[in-house]
């Protein structure tokens, strides 16, 4: 019982807590600034884009729909967000040492496990409203301002054309796997934040691993290709492998895998820190 | 036979090199008002977080209720409510909302009336909705000790309760401990640099000083409660005979141009002030000191 009271406490203080508006007003602003621009000047850069395929392809319809529009918010934003949950959740612990509060709650009957495990549900719903409103926002708005129509993806492989029909459980799988990768940066952070005692060194170590990772994970250097696969920065954008034709369930498999045992480490590592921590402050 | 609440035996905890506390034993009993004494930096508060387990003691054992805060840890602590070092609340949230934060992990959590009546009962009624960026830091203790009693503790555990506290606010405070010693006969421990305070409302006490215990016991034995330290002011020019007359009652131990110190049994003050008024002498003032400031400092000087 003293853990769902916990919980509610840590989402009472988010809630509360004006820095945890800035990331659904930053996501806003940006969602907003694309939108308006694709609809000023959208068809211009499809036409950029479609031009090469124009002399095999012939395309009908609005190729700039709803679907498309979702598709590039997303492509666009998912790198962005991981700062936005790193600022709420990357405080939850060290932010407590800093104002003093962590002194007084850990003088309260609920144990340290209990305590740091409202904090890691707290920061997984907080990381959970990010995305869903990132959903919302994409998808829902950009079809209202767009309308519906058929997706045309361009990977690696070629042209991807989805039918209308056919894409939103995509979608809805996408934000699902886009929000299970966005957890290990939630769970890293509050990992990073059971080590110190101010508020911002565990957002700017996390923003530095990010970097880091995807650093190591864009090099094209050999030396580089045994850790690749293990790098939770590798599988940040799997959300992408929902707009392939077929499906790679293989892949998307092996990235959730790779995903969980970084859940697994960081909770882990935070628990045995934060239980043997001194409150000193 | 006392039952001992707070049990601390043989407790060391080192900060890297640094030893902070060496062997330090202490005993608190049901319904006793003990008072912590030292220095800064004398090894008070790692005592006390070691006790709350805020920090993890490297030897030793510390026991509360008759059970080992290592292995009851929240059975201990649903028992217990401490104010250490400052109080520090969510400065976004208003003076309810904190109290409500806390309330819910205390293992008993409080009704608004019971907040609102918490709030009342240290001085904050109306403040309930102020955000606690805009308290004063008097305000804050308040709230502090609101914190602390919200849950009806049997153990309190106050950390300098009357720093930044305005003069009616340091009484209310201190009636508020004899209260809840009184009325309660809740056990009460009370680190403090004021020592006039501890004097009064503490009934044992230990002294620690460079990590280690060095005095633990009952206030008024350590003292001598039975010598009084008393301070006579008179003119210069009847100093020789105050001088004169307070030779045969004992010796001064202390003379100023136109003061005198000098320690004497309580049963002879009566008497000496008759011999002062008959011998003609003008006195000004007769003070009776505090002993436990001189008990301090000459014991932290040995």
């Amino acid at each position: 019982m003293i853990f769902l009271y916990s919980t509610y406490n840590e989402l009472i203080k988010i809630a509360l807590k004006p820095r945890s508006y800035l990331g659904l007003a930053a996501i806003t602003g940006l969602v907003g600034i694309i939108l308006f621009a694709l609809k000023a000047d959208g068809m211009s850069m499809i036409s950029f884009v479609t031009a090469s395929f124009e002399q095999t392809l012939r395309f009908e319809g609005e190729v700039l729909n709803g679907n498309l529009v979702a598709f590039i918010i997303l492509q666009m934003l998912i790198v962005h967000i991981p700062l936005l949950v790193a600022l709420v959740t990357g405080d939850l612990i060290s932010g407590e040492a800093a104002m003093g509060t962590l002194r007084m709650l850990a003088t309260k009957p609920i144990s340290r496990r209990q305590l740091l495990g409202s904090k890691f549900l707290a920061g997984g719903i907080y990381t959970l409203l990010i995305v869903i409103w990132l959903g919302v926002l994409a998808v829902v708005v950009g079809r209202w301002l767009f309308g519906p129509g058929d997706l045309m993806v361009l990977n690696s492989d070629g042209l991807v054309i989805l039918q209308e029909n056919d894409v939103l459980w995509r979608y809805a799988g996408a934000f699902c796997v886009a929000f299970f990768a966005l957890l290990t940066i939630s769970n890293l952070s509050i990992c990073l934040s059971c080590f110190s005692d101010n508020s911002i060194g565990p957002i700017v170590s996390t923003m530095a691993i990010i970097l880091l990772f995807t650093i190591i994970g864009t090099l094209d250097v050999p030396v580089f290709d045994p850790i690749r696969p293990y790098l939770f920065t590798t599988h940040m954008a799997s959300w992408r492998s929902f707009f392939e034709d077929p499906l790679p369930w293989e892949s998307i498999r092996n990235s959730l895998v790779i995903l969980t045992l970084h859940h697994v480490l960081f909770v882990t590592v935070a628990l045995f820190a934060f239980n043997r921590k001194d409150i000193t402050v | 036979m006392s039952n001992p609440i707070v049990s601390i035996k043989h407790l060391s905890k080192y900060f890297g090199n640094f030893h902070a506390v060496q062997d330090v034993n202490i005993t608190v009993n049901q319904g006793d008002v003990y008072g912590f004494l030292g220095p800064n930096g004398a090894g008070k508060s790692t005592t006390m977080r070691c006790m709350l387990s805020l920090i993890q003691a490297d030897k030793g054992s510390i026991e509360l209720f008759g059970k080992s805060i290592q292995n009851h840890r929240s059975a201990i602590l649903s028992q217990v409510g401490c104010l250490i070092e400052k109080p520090d609340f969510y400065k976004y949230l208003s003076a309810f909302q904190n109290l409500q934060i806390f309330s819910r992990i205390s293992g008993k959590p409080s009704t608004k009336k019971e907040i609102l009546a918490m709030l009342e009962f240290v001085g904050l009624e109306g403040r309930e909705k102020d955000h606690v960026s805009g308290f004063s830091h008097g305000m804050r203790q308040r709230l502090g000790i609101a914190q602390t009693l919200l849950h009806e503790p049997e153990l309190i555990v106050l950390d300098e309760p009357t720093t930044g506290l305005d003069p009616q606010g340091i009484i209310d405070m201190r009636n508020l401990i004899l209260r809840l010693k009184n009325e309660q006969n809740k056990t009460i421990i009370l680190s403090s640099h004021n020592l006039s305070e501890v004097e009064l409302i503490c009934n044992r006490m230990v002294i620690i000083h460079k990590g280690k215990s060095i005095v633990e016991g009952d206030v008024h034995a350590l003292l001598n409660e039975e010598e009084q330290i008393i301070r006579l002011q008179t003119t210069s020019d009847a100093m020789p005979a105050l001088l004169g007359l307070l030779h045969n009652q004992g010796s001064p131990i202390q003379i100023n141009d136109n003061s005198v110190e000098m320690s004497i049994s309580k049963e002879q003050i009566p008497n000496l002030n008759i011999q002062l008024v008959q011998a003609g002498i003008p006195i000004f003032a007769i003070e009776a000191k505090r002993k436990l400031e001189d008990y301090f400092i000459n014991l932290l000087a040995s």
